[in-house]
């Protein structure tokens, strides 16, 4: 019996009759990278005020969240679970510290973004310090915050699928399956099934979050070439997610 | 600045609509009909490959068509993770191994003789609070296996034979290889074969893939593995005796069985007196050819054995 | 995690994690053996491509796409992937299915980062050059590639942190690295090399990251300014 002889490349009566376990995964999936953004963003707006308050912390709190983020989600998974145990847990403080660094970043650079003379005049119009934040910066700031959002979110989901190795996993969790079963006729649809509903659920969020980068910047934008950066701590220029050259 | 704000709710609401369309998971217990017990729910802890998961569920299904409540509890790994979750209570029962438990507490001290063995296990496992109901004629031991062809060629046919010629092959096996008295430590004192600079851990299901694709030369195979029906596939042989009685048991916590007088055991034994090598074999063969479900291959199990 | 903590020393502390082929040392140069295939092959592939469409200004799309495509795709779905073809074409085990997975990690940052760096070089600097005699051969190796260098660096920094960071994965299919520790250790009570070799993977992203921060320093000395 030679290898790959073994079932179809894609067993459709196996997918019919394990619909409640894809749907599962997919459940999984999506309230890890929930709560993952979540608590990301959540964190990383505070970690951001308070870097826009005293400005000295943001080399240090951006740079701590680089050494994070610079940690490859194995390792990080390997320094957890000693400390919490398999699950949740463990999956979830790895994925919220990898969220940090871009949301921190873009946070910070969006707030920072807004011209001095809006702030000028908002400060003129009678805006307290919070008013203003709140009322002004913030949504001034919201295409950098979104464009952060977006990278942050895709990034979480497929990093989801390696919490398999802490036991949960989401799509991760059928690869897994597909990798340890290699003999069942199932095993390629488990990993093309994994594989393949992860990018699918990449690539619907991060359209979702064209629509509403669109929705919030009503001017028109055709897309952006922007070079990838590095994470650094302190970007080399002040501009949403890495700089951009204008196309064309 | 009130669009901003709309986008920004729905932003938000993208990313939490999520957890809002999260299930509760059912749990696993489900009483068959019959009176409900009272009493700890049965924990059953599954390890890192195919046949305990299988076990788990046969163990699982004959205990609630008994009116015990049950939930299968994966624990992630081998048998040290195992006794932790014994220890930390997560786990209170689980199928398990008559020689392979005893040579894991006790070094050593396993033989081929399943009531000689059990005999040293019971006063080991007392001593953790555990304690093994009746063993089952079932026997599954670590097999080694080569590709048919190649042990042809390099003429080993025993274990012997490897440890005269085959001393840098690559050994295939599962990471507990390394500690498991009837893997690596195993052959080097009982064969005075090393194979430890050639070991590559595998999960169990991935090796006889890789035997077959010429990744490994040699490959531990559980002795009911499914596979082992094929032809391609040759076990060598155990001239010296280093297997000795892996014999499946019910291995739980005395707090457990206390708990429920002697019923625990009456429901368990049952299911011991019915399996056999042969049974588990033919369960493992729809597992790893079929690929079926463990659940339905030990529900389909109990049902010829009448124990549902 | 006392106990971890522990037993990484006692494991730091004997013959096992130093010699041998267990030991950190050739775990660790699996490791770099694999991130070095994978950046060799990924830039021999992306910057000649990248750097030619960037020079023509062609296929700014095919830039976009390739980075949001290569984000989405998850590295370990790949790995096992292309696991039962290796095994069936003889490549076996571990090193092949990783390398393929890794090259396809490493190209985006690099195609992007090229192109757009060589596309962005002002038009009047590669006109004179032109009306120099230069031709576009020429024209790309001594102006456009020179003058994009800060941002190809830049994208091969990136993408060695993420190759390096993720040869870590090729434990999961049987190629003996930092990985293995980690992923055995996850199924196993002893938790002393898992610790270990998660700390060294850790170091190890961390080490590559500052060595091309110092290799941009010294071949770039003067900071990028995006066009604007």
């Amino acid at each position: 019996m030679t290898l790959l002889a073994r079932g179809p490349l894609i067993d459709w009566e196996w997918i019919g009759e394990h619909l409640d376990v894809i749907r599962a995964a997919t459940v999984e999936h999506l309230q890890l990278t929930a709560i993952a953004v979540g608590i990301g963003f959540a964190l990383s707006m505070a970690l951001a005020l308070l870097a826009l308050q005293w400005r000295w912390s943001y080399p240090l709190l951006a740079g701590f969240c680089s050494v994070l983020y610079s940690i490859p989600s194995l390792a990080l998974f390997g320094i957890l679970v000693p400390i919490t145990g398999l699950g949740t847990v463990p999956a979830v403080i790895a994925l919220v510290g990898y969220t940090l660094l871009i949301l921190l970043r873009n946070i910070v650079a969006g707030i920072e973004g807004v011209p001095a003379p809006v702030r000028e005049a908002a400060d003129g119009m009678g805006f307290e310090h919070w008013r203003r934040l709140a009322r002004v910066d913030l949504p001034l700031a919201l295409p950098a915050i979104i464009a952060g959002l977006r990278i942050a979110t895709v990034t979480t989901i497929g990093l989801v699928t390696i919490t398999a190795y802490v036991g949960l996993g989401g799509y991760g969790d059928l690869i897994r399956e597909g990798l340890r079963r290699q003999s069942a006729p199932q095993a390629s649809t488990l990993v093309i099934l994994g594989t393949g509903l992860s990018v699918v659920m990449a690539v619907v969020f991060d359209l979702l979050f064209v629509g509403v980068e669109h929705l919030a910047t009503p001017w028109a934008r055709r897309p952006r070439l922007a070079p990838i950066e590095p994470m650094e701590p302190v970007p080399v220029a002040a501009i949403p997610a890495g700089g951009s050259l204008s196309d064309g | 600045m009130k669009r901003q704000h709309i986008v920004a709710g729905l932003t938000v609401l993208i990313l939490f609509a999520a957890t809002a369309c999260g299930d509760d998971d059912d749990t696993d217990a489900s009483s068959s009909g019959n009176e409900q017990r009272e009493g700890p729910t049965v924990l059953i802890g599954a390890q890192e490959f195919g046949e305990s998961a299988i076990l788990a569920e046969v163990y699982s299904q004959a205990l609630e068509a008994q009116g015990f409540q049950t939930d299968i509890v994966e624990v992630g790994g081998f048998r040290d993770v195992l006794f932790d979750s014994f220890d930390n209570g997560d786990v209170n029962l689980a199928p398990e191994y008559v020689a392979s438990e005893l040579n894991f507490l006790q070094e050593g001290s396993a033989t081929s003789d399943v009531d000689e063995s059990l005999g040293l296990l019971q006063p080991a496992l007392e001593e953790r609070d555990l304690t093994a109901l009746e063993p089952s004629a079932a026997v599954d031991t670590n097999t080694f296996v080569m590709l048919t062809d190649q042990s042809d060629e390099l003429s080993i046919a025993s274990l012997s034979d490897l440890a005269e010629n085959g001393a840098d092959l690559t050994l295939g096996a599962p990471p507990d290889c390394e500690e498991n008295a009837f893997c690596l430590p195993g052959l080097q004192q009982v064969y005075g074969l090393d194979l430890s600079a050639n070991f590559t851990p595998l999960e169990l299901d991935l090796i006889p893939d890789s035997l077959e694709g010429g990744a490994i030369d040699v490959g531990v195979f559980l002795s009911t593995s499914g596979r082992l029906t094929e032809d391609q596939f040759t076990v060598l042989e155990d001239d010296q005796g280093l297997l000795a009685a892996d014999n499946v048991f019910p291995l739980a916590s005395q707090e457990l069985v206390d708990a429920y007088g002697g019923d625990l055991d009456t429901a368990l034994n049952a299911v011991s007196a019915e399996l056999d090598t042969e049974g588990l074999i033919a369960m493992n063969a729809r597992y790893d050819i079929d690929g079926d479900d463990p659940d339905q291959i030990a529900a389909d199990w109990l049902a010829d054995h009448d124990l549902t | 995690m006392g106990d971890a903590w522990s037993d990484m020393w006692t494991y730091l502390g004997s013959d096992a994690a130093w010699t041998g082929r267990n030991g950190l040392p050739l775990l660790l140069w699996a490791q770099l053996k694999l991130a070095f295939a994978a950046m060799a092959i990924a830039t021999v592939l992306a910057i000649p491509v990248a750097a030619f469409l960037g020079h023509v200004r062609r296929g700014t799309l095919l830039a976009v796409s390739i980075v949001n495509i290569g984000r989405a795709v998850p590295t370990y779905g790949v790995v096992a992937l292309v696991l039962p073809f290796s095994l069936r074409w003889g490549f076996g085990l571990g090193f092949w299915p990783t390398l393929v997975a890794l090259v396809l990690l490493a190209i985006p940052p690099i195609f992007t980062n090229t192109y757009t760096g060589v596309r962005g070089v002002p038009a009047d600097a590669v006109e004179a050059a032109s009306g120099m005699g230069m031709r576009a051969r020429e024209l790309l190796r001594k102006v456009e590639v020179p003058a994009a260098l800060p941002l190809i660096l830049t994208g091969l920094r990136v993408s060695a942190v993420q190759v390096m960071a993720t040869a870590t994965l090729g434990a999961v299919v049987g190629y003996r690295c930092l990985g293995t520790p980690i992923v055995i250790g996850m199924q196993r009570q002893n938790k002393g090399p898992l610790l270990a070799a998660s700390i060294l993977v850790a170091a190890l992203a961390l080490g590559t990251d500052g060595l091309f921060a110092l290799v941009q320093r010294l071949l770039v000395p003067w900071r990028r300014q995006p066009a604007s």
